[in-house]
């Protein structure tokens, strides 16, 4: 009556967007040196995403707005629109004509917390928080440039990704996320720009 | 005409016959003890007391099966004021448990059990539906199930399990979150966490690893739980740890009776033992009447353990106080045997005889009775007394005589107790007597006016208070599902079961939906009756063939949907699944011709919900609404009623059997007893106690021993080693019953505080009600 096996892997259900860092001391630090620590970040991306089914990869479109510490805005425009709204509380997933396809809320699910939580240190570059969870190595490239590979720590985590790879400078460029379904995505970031801080937080 | 020396010769053979028959039996008796004490089969569930519903038999089968399911889990919150803190306290807790691996085992969450769950359900995963998906997938337009799957499929986040193709409308992590609604508990960190009343929780599950319970009392479980409390308490200050289970209520119970039987065996045996010496001066009858309490309480044990499965732990609680009413019968013969010269024994057992074969029988009767009502632990408790007293009267007719060969001189005390009899005031029928018993009867009238009856099934509880407000608090935390509050539903087949469910819970989920409950738990969430998997798989199918063309005209792809199973999930499938492991105890499956199941409701901590909860069966076909306190209750106040009717046939029959033997006199060996009993009964009602079943249970006990003292009192009229008999019996009866007021249950305090009172005021009563014998005086009574 007590006991629920199979509900503590809930968070399995459960996946962040991207993430990165560091085990050796020295990349983390030079990393987030490296990186640009502006609160608010525009962009537009290209996922390529491969499929179990599907022969050739699924190609989308779309931008996304990052403000640091309290959201993420993922605007899917090609081939269809529809948005992703992630902060500390909640994920919501809605489609073009506004009807929530899901939404989420940390209170009642705390696994999605802390992959905000993973999220947001890895943007804020809170490397502390990230080697908890990732076992991460990498290189420097150039004088800007860097690369890292991130492997989950913990059980739960690693039913969700087998490996994550990030590749940037000032800012992050490229994810690429393994699935531990054998499902991957690689995420190309362009037109990134700072930009200024919304009006009204979510 | 036999001449005397070939009528002596044969009652010489004939008592040896006896007193070797009867040592054949003990041998035997001895050799089965030996048995019991090396496996020893005893039994702390205070449910298995209780009587089987005669009504409705499967709702006891579901109270059993619910109640064994919680075996030997034990459940842990550890809590502290924040998140971090909530965490150290639980791995100190964690760490002070590590050290008792031989006692208690983690149950650490394994993904194997999830993955195989959900290996197992794959296959249906078309027709396991919530309610809210069945709405949206009846009422939504193909635009949006078509959108629905392309965000599915394109975007980066989003809850999965499995490929895409195997849920392209991601129904099935919904399904699972649904599921996992039936706890509190989410994880967080690898743990499980709830926060609730301003702390934040972790839950810990053990599983215990011993077998039984230690008979020595001792609690180590316990003791390694305060060490874990202790540990989280030292890492951070004011951390909170309450643990609950089955275990812990076993070791509380073991701990209780091994500390009872102690105080109340031992104790009325060290005063029977010490009152034969005052009064006897000689170590013979003291090694003698020990001797038959011994045989008489190894017999009962013997016998209660061969005619029931297992022996309860209060039954030998109640056992215990048999040593202080086995020991009547050798009281009786030490007390004539004083002063009378060894070659006279023979003839005195057979005066006694007559008196001492009454006491056993209508104390007998009284024991028996006990057992009418269908109590399986009253069973017991009747069992075993009445046996018991049977081996202690055999052993003293039987082997008395033959062991008591020497000389048992008159002791002072014995002769002032004897003698006090001739100056105990007798009742006369003149003025004064008339107005005495006036004065009585206004007494008792007033007092019985003011008893209250209490019907509640506390009075078997006797867990201690601490593990009562921790039981409470971690369900209140947990909200976990009630035990002894459900629905049982019932039907032809487990379709007709699980239809039925399903029928109910839409009635539940508008009370949960208006906060009347928080939650159930049913065996159709898990396992849907086949004719809602058949429409549930139809409505997945047509939506996944919106949602594959949705997605082929965007990607230019040709989407495939994954098989699923032809056949439905069945029950002889799913109970043999990993996946019923935690509703198991729901399903009770066939009993008699019929099926049954089991509906469990979270969070009811206000039982003014309890009407509308039972009002939502009512018109449902198979649906009943079970409160099981309740029906406890109403079955204790039915028992209680019918014992006091038994009780009144009960002195009808005992009157008789005195009319047959004393004629005329035979009032004054009843009367007594009966006042005596109403006179405790009005006490209760001066002092406040209400009455119960238990003390309606103890006034059958009065009546059968009371009438003992009157009955000796009459065999032996003004014959002082009678009244001294009937003294020290009236003396270690009272210890032995007024010990066991002392014990933790309230059943058998009542029990035995009636029988505290009733025994001294009988015994107080009954020497004013002895016939007139003036001439009578201590030394002619047993005179040939």
């Amino acid at each position: 009556m007590l006991n629920m096996p199979w509900y503590r892997w809930l968070p399995v259900l459960l996946i962040g967007l991207s993430s990165l860092l560091v085990t050796a001391a020295d990349l983390a630090t030079e990393v987030t040196k490296r990186l640009d620590p502006a609160p608010v970040l525009r962009g537009d991306f290209e996922q390529r995403k491969t499929v179990g089914g599907f022969k050739q990869p699924l190609l989308s479109r779309g931008d996304f707005l990052l403000w640091r510490d309290h959201g993420v805005l993922w605007q899917t425009r090609k081939p269809f629109a529809a948005s992703l709204v992630l902060t500390r509380k909640t994920l919501l997933a809605r489609q073009a004509d506004g009807s929530a396809a899901y939404r989420l809320d940390s209170r009642a699910q705390p696994a999605l917390a802390a992959v905000n939580e993973l999220l947001f240190a890895l943007l804020g570059g809170d490397i502390a928080t990230l080697a908890k969870r990732f076992r991460i190595e990498g290189e420097l490239q150039g004088k800007e440039g860097w690369q890292l590979q991130l492997t989950p720590l913990d059980d739960g985590l690693a039913r969700v990704f087998q490996r994550v790879r990030l590749r940037g400078d000032r800012y992050v460029r490229q994810v690429d996320l393994e699935e531990a379904n054998g499902d991957s995505s690689q995420i190309r970031f362009e037109q990134l720009r700072q930009a200024p801080r919304p009006p009204t937080p979510r | 005409m036999l001449n005397p020396e070939e009528g002596a010769a044969r009652s010489v053979r004939s008592r040896r016959w006896l007193a070797l028959a009867w040592a054949v039996v003990v041998l035997g008796i001895l050799a089965h003890q030996f048995q019991f004490w090396r496996a020893s089969r005893l039994d702390t569930d205070v449910l298995a007391l209780l009587p089987e519903d005669e009504q409705n038999p499967a709702v006891s089968a579901a109270g059993r099966q619910l109640a064994d399911q919680a075996g030997r889990q034990l459940a842990m919150l550890v809590g502290a004021d924040d998140w971090p803190a909530a965490k150290q306290a639980a791995a100190a807790a964690r760490t002070a448990l590590a050290g008792h691996t031989d006692l208690l085992q983690i149950q650490a969450g394994d993904a194997q059990a999830f993955d195989s769950t959900l290996a197992f359900y794959r296959p249906w995963r078309d027709r396991l539906l919530t309610p809210a998906q069945r709405d949206w997938l009846r009422q939504a337009g193909p635009e949006e199930v078509g959108g629905r799957a392309l965000m599915q499929l394109y975007q980066p986040a989003g809850p999965k399990l499995g490929e895409w193709r195997d849920d392209p409308l991601g129904l099935w992590p919904q399904w699972w979150e649904a599921r996992g609604q039936e706890t509190r508990a989410r994880p967080r960190d690898g743990q499980l966490w709830l926060r609730a009343e301003g702390r934040d929780w972790i839950l810990l599950n053990y599983r215990s690893r011993s077998a039984g319970f230690a008979a020595s009392g001792e609690t180590p479980v316990t003791e390694a739980l305060a060490q874990a409390r202790a540990a989280a308490a030292a890492v951070v200050p004011g951390a909170r740890l309450v643990a609950i289970g089955v275990p812990l209520y076993a070791e509380a119970a073991a701990a209780q009776a091994s500390r009872e039987m102690s105080t109340i065996g031992y104790g009325s045996l060290a005063a029977v033992l010490l009152l034969v010496w005052l009064t006897f001066r000689s170590l013979r009858p003291i090694a003698l009447v020990a001797l038959s309490l011994l045989i008489g309480c190894a017999a009962a044990l013997s016998v209660t353990a061969l005619l029931f499965e297992r022996v309860h732990l209060i039954t030998l609680v109640f056992g215990a106080s048999l040593v202080g009413v086995a020991e009547d019968y050798g009281f009786h013969y030490f007390a004539a045997r004083q002063g009378q010269p060894p070659e006279q024994r023979w003839r005195l057992m057979r005066a006694l005889l007559p008196g001492l074969a009454l006491a056993l029988l209508t104390s007998v009767l009284a024991y028996l009775a006990l057992g009418l009502a269908p109590f399986p632990g009253l069973r017991q408790m009747a069992v075993f007394s009445a046996v018991g007293l049977l081996a202690a009267f055999l052993t003293v007719v039987c082997w008395f005589p033959a062991l008591d060969g020497g000389q048992l001189p008159r002791t002072v005390l014995a002769d002032r107790l004897g003698r006090s009899l001739m100056r105990w005031p007798r009742w006369r029928p003149n003025r004064r007597g008339w107005l005495g018993l006036l004065g009585l009867a206004c007494f008792i009238g007033l007092g019985l006016s003011q008893l209250r009856s209490q019907d509640d099934i506390r009075q078997l509880q006797s867990a201690p208070p601490q593990l009562i407000a921790a039981q409470r608090e971690l369900g209140r935390l947990l909200g976990l599902p009630s035990p002894v509050q459900f629905y049982l539903i019932e039907g032809a087949d487990a379709e007709q079961v699980l239809q039925r469910e399903t029928t109910l819970k839409q009635r539940l989920d508008r009370l949960q939906a208006a906060g009347v409950l928080e939650g159930y738990r049913a065996v159709s969430d898990w396992l849907p009756a086949q004719s809602q998997q058949r429409t549930d798989a139809a409505l997945t199918a047509a939506a996944e063939a919106i949602a594959l063309q949705a997605v082929t005209r965007a990607s230019g792809e040709t989407a495939s949907r994954a098989d699923f199973a032809e056949p439905p999930l069945l029950p002889e499938q799913w109970l043999a699944s990993p996946a019923a492991a935690t509703l198991r105890a729901q399903w009770l499956g066939r009993q008699g011709d019929r099926y049954y199941s089991v509906l469990l409701l979270r969070g009811l901590d206000d039982n003014r919900v309890l009407p509308k909860l039972a009002a939502a069966a009512q018109g449902l076909g198979g649906v009943s609404w079970i409160d099981r306190t309740a029906q406890i209750s109403s079955l204790m106040q039915r028992y209680r009623l019918m014992m006091g009717g038994l009780l009144v046939a009960g002195y009808a029959a005992v009157l008789l059997v005195l009319l047959w033997r004393f004629r005329r006199a035979a009032w004054r060996a009843l009367l007594p007893t009966a006042l005596g009993s109403l006179l405790t009964l009005a006490l209760f009602g001066y002092l406040g106690e209400p009455l119960q079943l238990f003390n309606a249970l103890a006034l059958l006990l009065l009546l059968g021993m009371g009438v003992d003292y009157g009955i000796f009192l009459l065999e032996h009229p003004g014959d002082g080693s009678a009244w001294l008999a009937v003294a020290l019996a009236g003396v270690s009866t009272l210890l032995s019953f007024g010990l066991l007021a002392l014990s933790a249950t309230p059943a058998l305090r009542a029990f035995g505080l009636t029988m505290l009172l009733g025994e001294v005021l009988i015994w107080l009563l009954t020497p004013f009600f002895r016939p007139a014998h003036p001439a009578a005086t201590l030394s002619r009574s047993h005179a040939p």
